[in-house]
């Protein structure tokens, strides 16, 4: 049977209560009668042999570039760059996406006799990954080559002798990425495009990029411009990035570039009920929901969250391109698209969603409330084409238990962020007006981001910044389930159950609203007309 | 007049003090000190005296290195401990972490001991495992050549090594006069000797040159050189720096034995060591492909090198053969 | 009349250090404290002396510490069994009397008494050099004289306390008559307040420095506002604030206080306010003085962490014994200071040449800062117990101050 596409259901009264994600477990609500849930389109049928797929793509590249094989030659620097542990979500069941593409590039380098390797994690002002992290998305034979050698690189986006300047575009940004990178004689890029965000000239122009050129499109006004950054077309983010890919392409920076796309196969199979539609729950997905829900209300969070940190996600590939960086950039957004849009007719008053426990940012760590509002209001808000989902001036009802928890190693900044910015102003604008340099200066961030496991001192800016578009458009935000208190620091309403939130939601776009909830995970793209 | 206010304890990060004593705690934690300095560092006549400043101290005999004296640990009872341990002991955890494969056994079965057992090395497992993979005529009956320098640097270590694996000195880098004399008398006396002529173990996982003391002991007592191939234990235990992931992990291991050699008539020790160094590498050849490849490999001198291709590091670690199954159960399916 | 009397009793001693496990204050219930009916106090031998009626007088932690039986041994010999506790003591003349400048006052005047019983009302002549400069908190005298041992009203049997009914007796050198427009309750943390004014007047304070304040009790919060304004225009460029409790950080940052934040935060935000590095669990460039408000174990190590290269750290709440690690002290050249009480303060910009009595200073500061206002609660003397229970536990209930009212009049109690 061929996967389904995605749908939208109108809710009536036999309709089974709808699940909601809430951070470590589930709630099943009852939707109004009239409601309308957006379902995910099915898992696309995977590449049936990836190696062979990769193989066939490295050595019939798409637009202006030569084959891999005759671009690998004895003598030249070559530089493989790669997604970091931010991709995908979660991350994936071995061997993942780039361990697969970059031991077939090896491969070829290897038989080429190119002696001068070099691998980076393009994490811009991500942490470091670790060594299990970097063994789990290489795999082992990848780390033991490079790793003891010292040739296998992080991105420091604040290392001056790393970094080289190529320039400014016409619109005055400053262009400055990884000398390595930049030096080589040819670059190539792995990517796992897990979203129509990722990818294109955002690889090399963001990843392997510094603060000081970061900050021309990580800020409060680019992400307003940015409508949405998961459409390109629309998204000043990427308009931004595709400029300085440019300057980066005319400055001599010979990029191969190689994106992946990913089916949603999203849950290993003891939760195979987060991605079926409810009234399809057998006895066994049942079995499971209640055996999972009923487990976890008696489990300690940090238990939970090391449970769901476990899990790894049988994602398949569904297709690779290789070659010049627009030209497979538009070959993947299609197959990106394949998979994950939705079609959806006009906007709600009310958008609900269940938000997971883990973001981009919080891989083996803590969903921290900062992350909270950027995974709800910066990634699922904008996951749309066309208009929002939600009409301006409307709600978003998230669901999730928001505790003022954060994870010290991973995140330091962040809790000062919530401590001492959060309680002045919640206001993007203002925020990086007045904190914005304090924190991205701040020598003992820049120490532990460099040396430890730490995002950048700036990153929860960014964060915050990934909300602006949402929280210019939205009448209001409410979090069901979430800490009071936290939530009121953030800006937004706390409600203790999904009734409580309805009404608080009618004050703001009056009575009996239309509501639509985004069933995701899995990740899906609503094409609202 | 000041007071604390009203507080409990502080970041949770700050260790919390114990309460604070009373004056008679302080007086038995103060006791308790004083007893504590004489059963640790007893006063002359219960410990040791110092020497008078006025007097020159001759430099200590401090009896390690190859200087170190095994003798005891081939006294009987001594053996016989060292039999029950790596039979109960040793033997197990072996297997357990290391799950051995052995091929090339029927080479052992009318061997006469003592022999040599010259084998490549990369792993701290190796020592424990060669013994425990040995048919017992020969296991409890092996001393096995250690690095002074690295086993027998402290008493303590010394004596471990010596009890439990029945280990002997020798210096890596040198033939010492007398370490070797000491493995030729063992070996005239009965005992089979363990060697790894590498001198070391591997530091990226591929072979070293082989140093000439196996040869020279084979030469020196006329017994055969067995020649042992030991692959996969760098995916057990590696060592600190090789590549592998750090630590104990359980991983298959195959243990070859070749058959016995022994050198020709006139053949000096530098040449029958390097014959021997191709026997081990035929074995590894055998290992990674058959017996008949290796052997018509060997016949026509092609069998590959275990020193491994000279090209960038990246390069050799790449040419490196994968880990002997897949390091993870957890992987899905890949299409062939 | 009613009074709390602590006794010399060696096994209500012990019991009440056992019982005081259960929580601060409640050794109360077992200790040597008693309240008895009692008359009023002999005056004591010497001139100068005048008997005052209590109408408030605070329960200070040094008060719990004696209470609980968990005061340093230390203080053993500097008291006299059986002795009335209670040093913060606003009161009511019974009789003309003057004030420690000579000028006179009525009978029925409120006062507010400096409980240091140095060189003066001892009767020793000539005074030590300490009392002879104003500075009586630094006075050798404590256990000679006239007077039976005692370093303050409130630890000496001849003089009586501020937890009595039946009026205490204080000497002319120790009387302030409180301004009309002062309440009671404020008048009550005059003499908190003037620990915290010579505490930050002492500290060594530069200006623009960096200030870090370890736990927001009374003694905290009187520093957190005296840092603001008895310093002015010369004050410290930020002080933040750790605090454990939400009423706590609310009212610090009422009192002028930068940031008032959870003890868990405050190395993090000193780091910030510093941008300093951190290793080892100190900041590296902290803050130039902190002042510990708390005295314990914790609070001492904390304030350690918290300190610049060179930095000061003063203690003015009171320790007993600690256990710290003084590593950091040696590696960072740390000053570790004490601060006792109070006496005459060298002049700042604005102040007479020859400086102002902390007192003076405290009674100005506590009608500027509104002080009365961390008066929490008033108790009668029969309901000790639940008095002191509550002073023990005041954080965790929303309190600050807690005092006692011995002429309770219904109605007061807020």
């Amino acid at each position: 049977m061929s996967p389904r596409p995605g749908f939208v259901l109108d809710v009536d009264r036999s309709t089974p209560p709808t699940l909601f994600w809430h951070g470590e477990g589930f709630r099943l609500e009852r939707l109004p009668v009239g409601s309308r849930v957006v379902y995910a389109p099915e898992p696309l049928d995977p590449l049936a042999d990836p190696r062979s797929a990769i193989r066939h793509a490295l050595t019939h590249p798409l637009g202006d570039s030569e084959p891999l094989p005759a671009l690998l030659r004895p003598g030249i620097r070559l530089t493989i760059a790669f997604d970091d542990v931010s991709l995908p979500l979660p991350p994936m069941a071995r061997p993942d996406a780039r361990q697969l593409v970059m031991e077939e590039v090896l491969d070829l380098a290897a038989a080429a006799g190119v002696d001068d390797v070099v691998l980076i994690a393009a994490l811009a002002l991500h942490r470091r990954m670790t060594e299990a992290e970097l063994r789990h998305a290489l795999g082992d034979r990848i780390y033991d080559a490079f790793a003891p050698a010292g040739l296998l690189l992080q991105h420091d986006a604040e290392d001056p002798d790393a970094l080289v300047h190529l320039g400014t575009t016409d619109h005055g940004e400053d262009v400055e990425i990884n000398r390595r990178a930049a030096e080589s004689d040819l670059l190539v890029y792995v990517n796992i495009n897990l979203v129509a965000m990722d990818g294109g000239h955002k690889s090399v122009a963001t990843g392997l990029a510094s603060y000081r050129s970061l900050r021309h499109h990580h800020n409060p006004a680019t992400m307003r411009a940015s409508r949405s950054f998961m459409d390109q077309h629309h998204s000043e983010l990427h308009t931004s990035n595709w400029r300085m890919g440019r300057l980066i392409a005319a400055s001599g920076v010979k990029v191969f570039q190689i994106e992946t796309t990913l089916n949603t196969d999203t849950f290993p199979d003891a939760f195979g009920f987060l991605q079926k539609r409810e009234w399809e729950w057998n006895v066994r997905d049942r079995a499971g929901f209640v055996a999972a829900s009923k487990a976890l209300e008696r489990t300690p969070p940090r238990l939970a969250r090391r449970i769901f940190h476990s899990v790894r996600a049988p994602h398949r590939l569904t297709s690779v391109q290789a070659g010049e960086v627009e030209a497979v950039h538009a070959e993947t957004t299609a197959n990106v698209h394949r998979q994950q849009l939705v079609a959806v007719e006009g906007q709600t008053d009310i958008l609900t969603m269940g938000l997971p426990y883990i973001s981009p940012y919080n891989v083996n760590s803590i969903l921290n409330p900062i992350l909270v509002a950027c995974l709800g209001l910066g990634y699922f808000f904008n996951l749309y084409r066309g208009r929002p989902l939600v009409r301006e001036g409307g709600v978003l009802i998230m669901s999730h238990p928001t505790r003022p928890e954060f994870d010290p190693v991973h995140h330091p900044s962040y809790i000062d962020f919530f401590e001492e910015v959060l309680t002045e102003t919640t206001d993007p604008v203002a925020i990086a007006e007045r904190f914005e340099t304090s924190f991205a200066t701040d020598p003992w961030y820049v120490h532990l981001y460099r040396t430890g496991y730490a995002y950048h001192g700036v990153h929860p800016f960014y964060m915050w910044y990934w909300c602006a578009h949402a929280l210019e458009h939205l009448g209001a935000v409410i979090i069901v389930g979430g800490d009071p208190a936290t939530v009121r620091r953030m800006g937004f309403r706390p409600a203790s159950t999904l009734a409580d939130a309805l009404e608080i939601a009618s004050d703001v776009v009056g009575p009996s609203p239309s509501l639509t909830h985004l069933h995701t995970p899995p990740i899906m793209l609503a094409d609202v007309t | 007049m000041t007071g604390p206010s009203p507080t409990g304890s502080w970041a949770g990060r700050l260790r919390s003090a114990a309460g604070a004593a009373t004056d008679a705690g302080l007086g038995s934690r103060r006791r308790r000190a004083r007893l504590r300095a004489r059963l640790t560092s007893p006063r002359f006549p219960l410990g040791a005296p110092t020497w008078p400043g006025s007097l020159d101290r001759p430099a200590p005999d401090r009896g390690l290195g190859t200087d170190y004296d095994t003798a005891w640990s081939r006294r009987y009872p001594v053996r016989l401990a060292r039999a029950v341990l790596l039979d109960n002991v040793t033997r197990p955890l072996a297997r357990l972490v290391a799950d051995p494969v052995l091929r090339g056994e029927e080479n052992l079965v009318d061997l006469e001991a003592p022999v040599i057992f010259v084998a490549n090395h990369s792993s701290h497992v190796d020592t424990p495992l060669l013994l425990s993979c040995l048919p017992v005529r020969f296991r409890h009956h092996t001393v096995v050549a250690a690095a002074a320098d690295y086993f027998f640097d402290r008493k303590w270590k010394a004596a471990l090594w010596s009890f439990t694996l029945a280990t002997i000195p020798i210096e890596r880098a040198r033939v010492n006069r007398r370490s070797a004399a000491l493995a030729a008398d063992l070996v005239a006396d009965g005992w089979s000797l363990v060697i790894f002529p590498e001198g070391g173990r591997s530091p990226d996982g591929w072979g070293q040159p082989f140093r000439g003391g196996a040869a020279y002991l084979a030469e020196r007592t006329g017994r055969p050189v067995v020649p042992v191939h030991i692959d996969g234990t760098r995916h057990v235990l590696p060592k600190s720096g090789a590549p592998g992931r750090s630590g104990l992990h359980r991983s298959q291991v195959t243990v070859t034995f070749g058959s016995r050699l022994s050198p020709d008539e006139g053949e000096d020790a530098r040449r029958f060591s390097t014959r021997v160094e191709m026997a081990v590498a035929a074995l590894a050849d055998e290992r990674s492909t058959d017996w008949w490849t290796a052997k018509r490999r060997a016949a026509t001198g092609a069998t590959p090198s275990m020193a491994g291709p000279e090209v960038a590091p990246w390069r050799r670690a790449w040419a490196l053969p994968a880990a002997p199954r897949p390091a993870h159960d957890d992987e899905w399916p890949l299409a062939d | 009349m009613k009074a709390l009397v602590y006794e010399r009793n060696v096994a209500r001693f012990a019991a009440s250090r056992v019982v005081s496990a259960f929580g601060s204050g409640r050794g109360a219930t077992v200790g040597p404290l008693r309240l008895v009916d009692v008359d009023p106090p002999d005056r004591p031998a010497g001139e100068g002396w005048t008997r005052l009626v209590p109408t408030l007088s605070g329960i200070c932690g040094s008060d719990l510490a004696t209470v609980d039986g968990r005061s340093s041994r230390y203080f053993e010999d500097l008291v006299s069994f059986p002795f009335v506790p209670g040093h913060e003591v606003v009161g009511v003349l019974d009789a003309d009397a003057t004030d420690r400048s000579g000028a006179p006052l009525a009978a029925g005047t409120r006062v507010v008494i400096e409980p240091v019983l140095g060189c003066a009302p001892r009767a020793i002549e000539p005074p030590c050099p300490a009392c002879a400069t104003g500075h009586t908190g630094a006075c050798p005298h404590l256990t000679d004289g006239r007077l039976a041992p005692g370093l303050q009203t409130g630890y000496c049997t001849d003089t009586g306390g501020g937890w009595s009914a039946a009026g205490l007796w204080a000497h002319a050198s120790q009387l302030h008559a409180v301004p009309d427009g002062l309440s009671d309750e404020a008048a009550v943390m005059v003499e908190p307040t003037a620990c915290a004014v010579h505490a930050v007047r002492t500290a060594g304070i530069a200006p623009g420095d960096v200030v870090a304040v370890v736990g927001a009790g009374t003694i905290g919060l009187t520093v957190v506002a005296a840092l603001g304004r008895v310093l002015a225009p010369a004050g410290p460029g930020a002080v933040i604030v750790g605090a454990r409790y939400p009423h706590q950080r609310d009212l610090a940052e009422r009192l002028g206080a930068t940031a008032a934040v959870e003890p868990g935060q405050l190395p993090r935000t000193v780091r910030r306010a510093t941008r300093s590095l951190a290793v080892a669990g100190s900041v590296t460039g902290g803050a130039d003085v902190v002042i510990d408000c708390a005295g314990t174990s914790e609070s001492l190590a904390a304030s350690l962490a918290l300190a610049r290269t060179g930095g000061r750290v003063a203690l003015v709440g009171m320790p007993g014994r600690v256990q710290v690690d003084l590593a950091p002290l040696w590696h960072r050249e740390l000053t570790l200071a004490g601060a006792y009480a109070y006496g005459h303060e060298a002049p700042l910009a604005g102040d007479p040449p020859d400086g102002r009595r902390t007192f003076d200073l405290a009674l100005d500061l506590v009608a500027s800062a509104g002080l009365g206002e961390l008066v929490s609660a008033t108790y009668p003397l029969e309901r000790y117990e639940e008095a002191l229970a509550h002073a023990g536990a005041a954080g965790r209930r929303g309190a600050v101050k807690i005092a006692f009212e011995p002429r309770y009049r219904k109605g007061r109690a807020r």
